[in-house]
């Protein structure tokens, strides 16, 4: 045996082999935004914008959010949130907004350099309504114009006249992007970027679902840095190139009866962001405690995939339906089904004092999942790139009273 | 009944009826379609944060959602809503009201609770089409819930209220932007809060006196025509150069900023010693934004046309658009000669706080000194505002002498 992967053995938790190929990737995307760029052709792009359409009109994306992760697990969150609270944004504003705003300040202080300069903005609310006032943060100093897909968050099943306001935005988008970037829509085009994105999602989703294996192949962190690409590529060979590589390695954990930890005692469910800063650190230090987080809300909120005859309509019905735009209720039932679907024993929600969409209202979730199910949870707090707002040793004492209910 | 008068009658088995004979419905988004609220048999009333309530939401609202949202959910945890049959909460104009209205179905799952949700972006008919919509499904659910249909008689009825309401406040407003002394702010706030609370007959009548009062005593200056039209470019959201006589020795400031009470501007400044005077137009959501709202067409579809004229709301309802709010704004402060402007943030609100950067770079810009003031209901650090103000004030005066 190789002495690295013998000092891999001695760790508490299995390294993946495509983290290598996730580390290509990924280099690939940074160069293909700079490129972009440099063409006047990128624009930036929320997590759950309809991002088939711009890659489908020859539109290069780059996603800040993923930027702030980036930000945090180099830990210089503190750093660069503080360019942007020294022009006058409040501490109190999403971290991940902070971040970018501060990097795009100072983007020769800021991990890679910033992202680059884009051409313009595309915001879908669908996650929360902060992308929107972000972005125009961003486009006041950068001059690229904002574009708001505008899905208004909808209460039990979509409407018609929710669907069709929806429809018009996508009408609405093709004509900013035509405009802004002189290029065409035809529906050939996107059907074939739809097809590998579907094709990207389904294959991330059956990695995900093998978590319901015990032990499970793939813990927190694991997926999180995984789903880097179903983030920023989906719709391109690359995404399904990696997730190809990575269900392979899974199902062969899976077959082996290897799990992402060495020892597996407690199968916990992770609520909201990870604090990027501490990933590691954080997971593999309950890692060594025996607990494992099989699944989590976060990695499990690409699900949709672009098909049928109307395909303006399965844009308007995926990015509609995302749970973070369908209220408490749909999260409530999202996780009582990932803590039945993966056998698990109890869940932490990592309260995010950032993101109010996807954190605020934990206390009384918490209370109606422990109902539902019957397994214990805990609410920790702090957040996912600002590491000024995280408490360890506080956090410490609520996650160990959790785990004693297990001993 | 005012706000602060309304007998406490909720109680947690849910919201009571309203005063006698007709049901309250409670808004917290002033934009709310009240026309058609009051075609239903309803009274519409603006449920306001207040200051004096002690803090119930710890175990249901984490310390980050916004001070408006936490003493509005410590009201109802404390039993000191005023009576309610039933509450509106807005969808889609800010992260934390949408949070706490899933919230407070949880914990108070006896109240009626509904949501109308709003445009975020500007996509003209198609938002207005939205809108209606929405509108038209929160009736349906008021006569489901209630038994009142709709009556189209009411309904005119309500909208030649507001439309009173509206056309005198307006006037109201472009008075105290050329000659504040012509009304104090504090009396401007009331009326508003006043019909905002229940809009009926005498609220309005109170407007409309105060109104042709103004006029009255504005008929021999010449500062009639300057003032409608600046009402006329307020509702276009668009000034132009204007020529106007005021008291270049007191200071002129705006005060900007979302769903802060104009009552609590008042308090601040009375306790800091500082003439309403000096306050010469609010940018509020409950002041100038509700009051520059267009009145509704009688013709045509009663939803459609509630729904345009609360999309023709200055600076809200939608939410994209920040240059054009912006350059609204600097039309305000260059135009209506303002020294100083008064940005207030409410703690943990989102759309305060992203905005109020680009507003202070705006108003910098356009030669106006600024002052950013956090504030809460509680108006908890009452005195350090005060200062704040006092020596904001003293800077423009000694520039101005300069
Ligand atoms: S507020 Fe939350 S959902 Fe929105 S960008 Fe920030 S972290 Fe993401
Ligand atoms: S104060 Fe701000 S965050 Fe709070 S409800 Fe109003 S707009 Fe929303």
């Amino acid at each position: 045996m190789a002495e690295q992967e013998k000092r891999t053995e001695e760790k508490v938790y299995r390294q993946l082999r495509t983290n290598s190929l996730l580390q290509q990737i990924m280099f690939r995307y940074m160069l293909e935004g700079h490129a972009a760029s440099e063409n006047g052709r990128l624009a930036w792009i929320t997590s759950g914008f309809p991002v088939e359409i711009p890659v489908a009109m020859g539109v290069g994306v780059n996603y800040p959010e993923q930027y702030g992760a980036v930000i945090g697990s180099q830990k210089v969150g503190p750093q660069i949130c503080g360019f942007a609270e020294e022009m006058g944004y409040s501490q109190e504003l999403c971290s991940y907004a902070r971040s970018s705003i501060g990097a795009a300040r100072y983007p020769e202080k800021s991990p890679l350099e910033g992202l680059p300069k884009p051409q313009a903005l595309l915001a879908c609310n669908n996650i929360c309504g902060t992308v929107l006032r972000w972005y125009d943060a961003i486009s006041e100093m950068t001059g690229a114009p904002v574009f708001l897909f505008d899905t208004p968050p909808t209460q039990g099943k979509q409407t018609p006249h929710h669907r069709e306001y929806v429809r018009q935005s996508v009408m609405r988008l093709i004509d900013f992007l035509s405009t802004t970037f002189h290029t065409t829509f035809s529906e050939e085009r996107l059907r074939e970027v739809g097809n590998l994105s579907g094709k990207g999602i389904d294959l991330w989703t059956r990695c995900l679902k093998a978590c319901r294996n015990r032990p499970s192949p793939l813990n927190c962190a694991d997926r999180f840095l995984a789903m880097a690409p179903i983030v920023s590529l989906r719709g391109t060979e690359l995404a399904v190139e990696f997730y190809q590589a990575l269900l392979e390695e899974v199902e062969g954990r899976v077959a082996q009866g290897l799990g992402a930890i060495r020892d597996e005692k407690i199968r916990l469910l992770w609520d909201d962001i990870p604090p990027w800063f501490t990933i590691f650190r954080f997971f593999n230090g309950l890692a060594a405690r025996g607990v494992v987080f099989p699944a989590d809300t976060y990695t499990h909120a690409w699900s949709g995939s672009l098909s049928g005859a109307d395909l303006v309509d399965s844009v308007v019905s995926v990015y509609s339906n995302v749970y973070l735009n369908k209220g408490l209720e749909a999260k409530v039932d999202k996780m009582c089904e990932l803590i039945k679907e993966y056998s698990l024993d109890g869940f932490i929600m990592f309260s995010v004092r950032s993101c109010k969409r996807y954190s605020l209202g934990q206390l009384v979730s918490k209370e109606l999942v422990m109902e539902r199910t019957g397994v214990p949870g805990v609410v920790i707090e702090g957040d996912m790139v600002d590491s000024r707002l995280f408490n360890d040793a506080q956090i410490q004492t609520r996650i160990d009273a959790l785990l004693e209910m297990f001993i | 009944m005012s706000y602060e008068q309304a007998t406490i009658q909720s109680n947690s088995q849910g919201f009571r009826l309203g005063v006698a004979e007709k049901l309250t419905l409670g808004y917290i988004y002033p934009h709310a379609p009240v026309e058609i609220i009051m075609a239903h048999g309803f009274v519409p009333s603006l449920v306001r944060a207040r200051p004096g309530v002690v803090g119930a939401f710890e175990a249901s609202l984490q310390t980050f959602a916004c001070s408006y949202t936490r003493n509005l959910f410590s009201q109802r945890a404390n039993d000191q809503l005023p009576p309610l049959a039933a509450l509106l909460f807005p969808g889609n104009t800010c992260d934390s009201l949408l949070n706490v209205g899933d919230i407070w179905r949880v914990r108070f799952p006896d109240d009626t609770v509904f949501r109308l949700t709003y445009p975020a972006a500007n996509q003209g008919e198609a938002g207005v089409h939205f809108l209606a919509e929405e509108i038209r499904s929160l009736s349906n659910m008021l006569e489901k819930a209630f038994g009142l249909p709709f009556s189209l008689s009411e309904f005119e009825e309500a909208a030649s209220l507001t439309r009173q309401f509206r056309e005198s406040i307006q006037f109201l407003y472009a008075s105290r932007a050329i000659l504040p002394q012509v009304l104090p702010y504090s009396k401007l706030a009331a009326l508003i809060h006043t019909f905002l609370m229940s809009p009926d007959q005498k609220s309005v009548t109170e407007v409309v006196r105060a109104a042709s009062q103004a006029q009255r005593s504005l008929a021999k200056s010449k500062s009639l025509e300057p003032i409608n039209r600046i009402r006329q470019q307020l509702l276009k959201g668009h000034l132009t150069r204007l020529t106007f006589a005021h008291d270049t020795d007191s200071p002129r400031i705006a005060v900007a900023g979302g769903m802060i009470d104009p009552g609590a501007l008042v308090a601040l400044l009375s306790a800091a010693g500082i003439s309403e005077n000096a306050l010469v137009i609010d940018l509020l959501t409950f002041g100038f934004k509700t009051a520059f709202t267009r009145p509704c067409d009688m013709e045509g579809d009663p939803f459609e046309s509630v729904a345009r004229s609360i999309l023709s709301s200055p600076l809200e309802p939608t939410q994209e658009g920040l240059e054009m709010r912006l350059s609204f704004v600097r039309d305000i402060l260059t135009n209506l000669a303002i020294d100083g402007l008064v940005i207030c943030e409410q703690s943990f609100c989102d759309p305060d706080e992203f905005e109020a950067p680009s507003l202070e770079a705006a108003a910098s810009k356009s030669g106006v000194v600024v002052l950013r003031l956090p504030i809460d209901p509680e108006l908890s650090d009452r005195e350090r505002l005060g200062v704040r103000l006092q020596s904001f004030l003293e800077t423009i005066k000694s520039r101005n002498q300069r």
